[in-house]
């Protein structure tokens, strides 16, 4: 019984620190005028939401989160802002006023999202706890259910996927073409 | 069959130690051999055989002035060595190197942490480890760590892709992505080197890569880079990036036997852990002697190898071992 209390006094610890990391990181990301240490703040983002998935029993997801977008996705953009080289002047400062309307409209859906929950959970609506199987995050599981299930949504992402990097492939290519005629 | 949290403590910190040992002595192993290898003693002065070396080096690391540059951006300069060692040493947690044991009703598993994600949960500490080399080489503010730091992203990133699909094959021939049930089914049936030969070469090729080591060491290669990402790192801070670099070495190579050669699985003799440190240092010994017999890369040849060959090599051998694994089923 002392053991189980001191369990959860351990995942209670574990999510404040993994939560005040991530709104810390979060708000570090958008305040640095060094995109540098923005990026690695969105790592620091990024590992912080992989330890809340884990204490959601989601520990497939919380390990594929760190190796493919604290991992790969994010060496990608260090690679591309060491490879551009500090520059004082931030070039997105201020930027299009249709991108504040979009990130106030987010927050504003993100605000109201929150709401919705604490008055759910005030009302008692989310009382009773789920209940989680043992296979509940394993890889099996989530492998069983993405080709049942979800295949449809799997396949589609999957194309999305490769429309985006056969994008990126001609997008670099004209990129390629123009570059002789303003090179030396 | 839970593990009483006082032993996982205990057994952790004997385990870090263990390999920070191996560690050790592995960079006197690689000097004895390399000595060997091109007709001289290697280091024979500290000790007999050269024996307490690793120790002497230690103490002057430890001993020396910890400098940095002016220019450089001293908070990730200092962490980055830090990151790179602590995720090296913690993806050893998942290596299983025995079957487990009961003593006196308390069951101590045969590794540190059992989980069903091990081999994912690997490769994630390892793509955090390379971190450790591009920040570090960014902070240090200096033409040949920036270099080396891009030339560290651009071979790991290119290799980590083929390194995680040649186990892949293992993978669908184990059903499982823990490490120790894939160790048991190579005890029932048969070590997975034989079916997958083509994913061990792979592996052997990406993992070599993965810990910039000769013929891949672009990232600090010191005739064109002075030291690469480390260049302007001393004491104990390069220490550091030192232990990261070969406790990597020893983790993928006892990754290898985990997955081609069975683990703690032997002939004649149930060995358990020995077998598993005998396979292990034959591994590491093998990566030793590739070091001294392959001259380097061209950074050129690295990125059309790695990207040319070695990754539709391991997506056909994935693919083959799907549709066989099925077929036989």
């Amino acid at each position: 019984m002392i053991l189980a209390s001191a369990g959860n006094v351990l995942v209670w610890a574990v999510w404040m620190v993994a939560a005040f990391a991530c709104l810390g990181s979060g708000i570090a990301v958008v305040s640095f005028s060094n995109p540098f240490f923005s990026a690695l703040a969105l790592i620091g983002n990024l590992g912080s939401l992989a330890v809340l998935y884990l204490l959601l029993s989601a520990e497939f997801v919380a390990a594929a989160q760190v190796l493919v977008y604290a991992g790969a996705v994010m060496v990608m953009f260090l690679f591309v802002i060491a490879y551009i080289g500090p520059r004082q002047e931030s070039p997105w400062a201020g930027g299009p006023s249709w991108q504040a309307v979009g990130a106030v409209l987010a927050a504003g859906a993100l605000m109201v999202e929150i709401i919705v929950v604490i008055g759910l959970k005030a009302s008692g609506s989310l009382a009773h706890s789920a209940h989680i199987g043992s296979s509940f995050g394993t890889p099996s599981e989530i492998g069983r259910l993405f080709l049942t299930d979800h295949l449809l949504a799997f396949e589609v992402t999957s194309i999305v996927l490769l429309v985006a990097a056969i994008g990126g492939v001609i997008l670099g290519a004209h990129a390629r073409r123009e570059q002789p005629s303003a090179g030396p | 069959m839970r593990e009483v949290w006082w032993i996982s403590l205990i057994k952790a910190a004997i385990l870090i130690n263990l390999v920070m040992a191996a560690f050790a002595y592995t960079t006197w192993l690689e000097r004895k051999l390399l000595g060997r290898f091109q007709n001289r003693y290697g280091p024979n002065r500290a000790g007999p055989f050269g024996l307490l070396q690793p120790i002497a080096d230690l103490l002057k690391l430890i001993r020396k002035e910890s400098f940095f540059p002016q220019a450089a951006y001293d908070v990730p300069y200092i962490l980055a060595p830090i990151v790179s060692t602590a995720t090296a040493l913690a993806a050893f947690a998942v290596i299983p190197f025995g079957a487990g044991w009961t003593i006196s009703h308390h069951h101590i598993n045969g590794e540190m942490a059992n989980v069903s994600i091990a081999l994912i949960l690997l490769f994630a500490f390892g793509s955090i480890g390379v971190y450790g080399g591009i920040v570090g080489g960014w902070a240090s503010e200096s033409k040949f760590s920036l270099l080396g730091a891009m030339r560290t992203c651009a071979q790991l990133v290119s290799y980590e892709v083929s390194l995680a699909l040649s186990v892949l094959g293992v993978v669908l021939m184990g059903q499982s992505l823990n490490l120790a049930q894939i160790v048991a089914k190579q005890g029932q049936t048969i070590w997975f080197f034989i079916p997958q030969f083509v994913g061990l070469l792979v592996f052997l090729f990406a993992a070599t890569a993965e810990t910039a080591r000769a013929p891949f060491d672009l990232p600090e290669a010191d005739s064109e880079l002075v030291a690469g990402y480390h260049t302007e790192y001393g004491g104990m801070r390069w220490g550091l990036f030192q232990t990261a670099e070969y406790i990597n070495m020893i983790t993928l190579s006892a990754l290898a036997v985990t997955l081609f050669f069975a683990g703690w699985h032997g002939p004649y003799a149930p060995l358990g852990p020995l077998w598993f440190f005998i396979k292990l240092f034959l591994m590491v010994s093998f990566f030793i002697w590739v070091r001294a017999s392959v001259p380097r890369l061209r950074y050129d040849q690295l990125m059309r190898f790695g990207w040319k060959v070695l990754l539709p090599v391991a997506t056909i051998n994935a693919v083959v071992t799907a549709l066989l694994v099925v077929w036989v089923k």
